[in-house]
């Protein structure tokens, strides 16, 4: 059992200690490990142009992600929790998960034919982007929240509330979103991390001038090594904080469930 | 005086399953605590969600204090209630669940937390009240809860099977606790039970509900004593029920022979009765007067502490029996008076 674990471990770091290495290695040819250290290639991908637009362009596709799926998948979640009707909520359900089964190619091209129409000529824009983005990345917030509504009973604190005297508005504001905030921000890392990682359907609907990151990163690939292992690494941290900071709010999230179930 | 609340010939059936309640009336007085007992399925939580809001009658009106409430939304009807699993919000404190009523009327912070933690004082947990739900006991959330439900002064309480999370040692407390902030309160409560003995040791009137429908509605006395038919004495406490046929006035015709009754004037000979005896109405030993005597062998012998419940094997069934006493059984006789007719379903 540890030596499977080890191995697999082994098997995940290396590739992610090599970049590293190479990221600060002068040159780095024919040989096992690189030749001389050098933090050279950070400052030419940092000066890059077209690498720091990308990187502003993913913080935004970013951050526009994570605000429109929240906007989407809190009411969302909410109907699809309190529907009453068991088939239509089965039916939603599946609609609402089913770009979990698209593979994003598909998608990209669905979003080409769309938005390359004249009357939607929007292909190349930030918009198309974050609407990709947002329907990858949705079904997995969506379904975090559901999880947590059906975990806290919120049906029940809601009738709770009701009673107490709460009209629609007092309810969502003072208790559902209160109540549901540990899963939204969970789901919302995780939304980040995905978009921030997102090459597929991104390099096919982005513009020349709104090429996200990973899209970017690809071309790396072609010129020297060491600039290519750190441009990667730049976008290694930007997951890493992602996830690390998700991996954390899930964990402090069901600490505290755990103490209150 | 109007009543607090009051059912009239209501009726509801859940979509597609036909259960529900059917043509209910029942008037909950103020200050008047209600039990309501049955077996699962029975329609007693469907009451509470009727009078609570959460149900729309299909038929018959509802009125709160004497106006009708059938319009109103649950947010409008001014009722406490006490959830079975509490429902208190996890992200609150406790002093800020008890406080969320009084917020939601516009009271200001300071004031709403003074009378949320008097509250709190009043069931004992005033130095609970900077604790999230997730930090207290199963008890102490109880007391939360009903503080929370009785903070904003309703015009009735609502209690949905409030002891059953509690281990039994706790819930005698805590039942004795309820009646007493009820009584305090004087405020009219609805408390839906499957517990006949918590139903019988608090409750002014005890309902009994089967299949949607009222049984009985009567004090707790009566249901025992006097129940209306086999079902009602089966369901409160324990009952020796015999079928038999009354041959005179005074006497039936049972599977386990000819007893000895006290006339009673809703049954006519002929026709078709139940006989009841209360396990602790059988008394041991050989009648002096050789009156329904009856003598076997003890097939259960259940040890309960203060007394001993057996079940006493005897030609044509069984006779259960309750003593405080320590003898082996052979021989126990029932009075006539111990002896009540109910009518066969």
């Amino acid at each position: 059992m540890a030596f499977v674990t080890i191995a697999y471990l082994v098997y995940l770091l290396v590739p992610i200690l090599l970049l590293l290495v190479g990221s600060v290695g002068e040159t780095w040819f024919n040989t096992l490990l690189p030749q001389g250290m050098t933090g050279a290639w950070y400052v030419q991908v940092a000066s890059d142009g077209s690498f720091r637009r990308a990187f502003t362009t993913s913080l935004i596709v970013c951050a526009g992600t994570c605000l429109v799926s929240a906007l989407i998948a809190l009411p969302l979640a909410y109907s699809l929790h309190n529907m009453a009707h068991r088939g239509v909520k089965t039916v939603l359900r599946v609609i609402a998960l089913l770009p979990v089964a698209v593979p994003p190619l598909v998608l990209g091209f669905g979003f080409v034919l769309v938005f390359s129409s004249d009357e939607l000529p929007f292909l190349g824009s930030l918009w198309v982007l974050v609407g990709g983005h947002v329907a990858l990345a949705l079904p997995y917030l969506l379904q975090a929240l559901v999880a947590d509504m059906r975990h806290l009973n919120l049906a029940m604190l809601e009738q709770a509330a009701a009673a107490m005297g709460a009209g629609f508005a007092a309810r969502f504001f003072d208790i559902v979103l209160p109540s549901l905030r540990h899963s939204l921000l969970s789901g919302l890392i995780m939304v980040a991390a995905l978009s921030l990682g997102e090459f597929q359907l991104s390099n096919l609907v982005a513009g020349f001038l709104t090429r996200p990151y990973p899209v970017v990163l690809l071309q790396a690939f072609y010129g020297a090594t060491g600039f290519a292992c750190a441009a990667t690494v730049v976008l290694l941290g930007l997951a890493l904080i992602a996830a690390v900071s998700g991996g954390l709010t899930a964990r402090s999230a069901r600490g505290l469930q755990g103490v209150a179930s | 005086m109007n009543a607090a609340v009051s059912l009239q010939n209501v009726s509801y059936a859940y979509p597609g399953s036909g259960h529900g309640v059917a043509n209910l009336s029942l008037d909950i007085q103020p200050g008047e605590l209600i039990a309501v007992i049955g077996p699962s399925g029975c329609g007693k939580s469907t009451l509470l969600k009727l009078v609570a809001g959460f149900l729309q009658p299909d038929a018959g009106r509802l009125l709160l204090n004497g106006r009708d409430a059938g319009a109103l939304l649950p947010q409008q009807r001014e009722i406490g209630i006490v959830f079975q699993a509490y429902a208190l919000f996890p992200h609150m404190t406790a002093a800020e669940n008890v406080a969320y009523p009084l917020k939601l009327r516009g009271l200001a912070k300071a004031a709403r937390l003074a009378r949320a933690n008097a509250m709190l004082a009043r069931v004992g947990l005033s130095d609970r009240a900077h604790q999230r739900p997730g930090q207290l006991s199963g008890g102490q959330q109880q007391r939360v809860a009903l503080a929370r439900a009785l903070v904003f002064n309703p015009q009735a309480l609502l209690l949905d099977e409030p002891l059953s999370a509690l281990d039994a040692s706790l819930r005698i407390g805590m039942r004795d606790e309820i009646r007493h902030l009820q009584r305090e309160h004087g405020i009219a409560t609805l408390h839906i039970t499957h517990d006949q003995e918590e139903a019988l040791s608090i409750a002014d009137r005890i309902v009994v509900m089967r299949d949607g429908r009222v049984l009985q509605v009567a004090t707790p006395r009566e249901i025992y004593e006097r129940p209306v038919d086999a079902m009602v004495a089966g369901f409160v406490g324990q009952a020796n029920l015999w079928p038999g046929n009354l041959t005179a006035p005074d006497r039936i015709d049972t599977a386990i022979g000819m007893l000895q009754i006290l006339p009673q004037p809703d049954f006519a000979p002929g026709q078709p009765t139940i006989a009841m005896v209360r396990p602790e109405a059988v008394r041991l030993g050989a009648a002096g007067d050789g009156i329904n005597g009856f003598s076997g062998a003890v097939v259960r012998d259940r040890y309960l502490g203060a007394l001993r419940r057996f079940d006493l094997s005897i030609p044509g069934g069984v006779i259960a029996g309750e003593t405080a006493s320590a003898e082996p059984v052979t021989a126990v006789h029932i009075p006539p008076s111990a002896i009540r007719l109910l009518p066969a379903q």
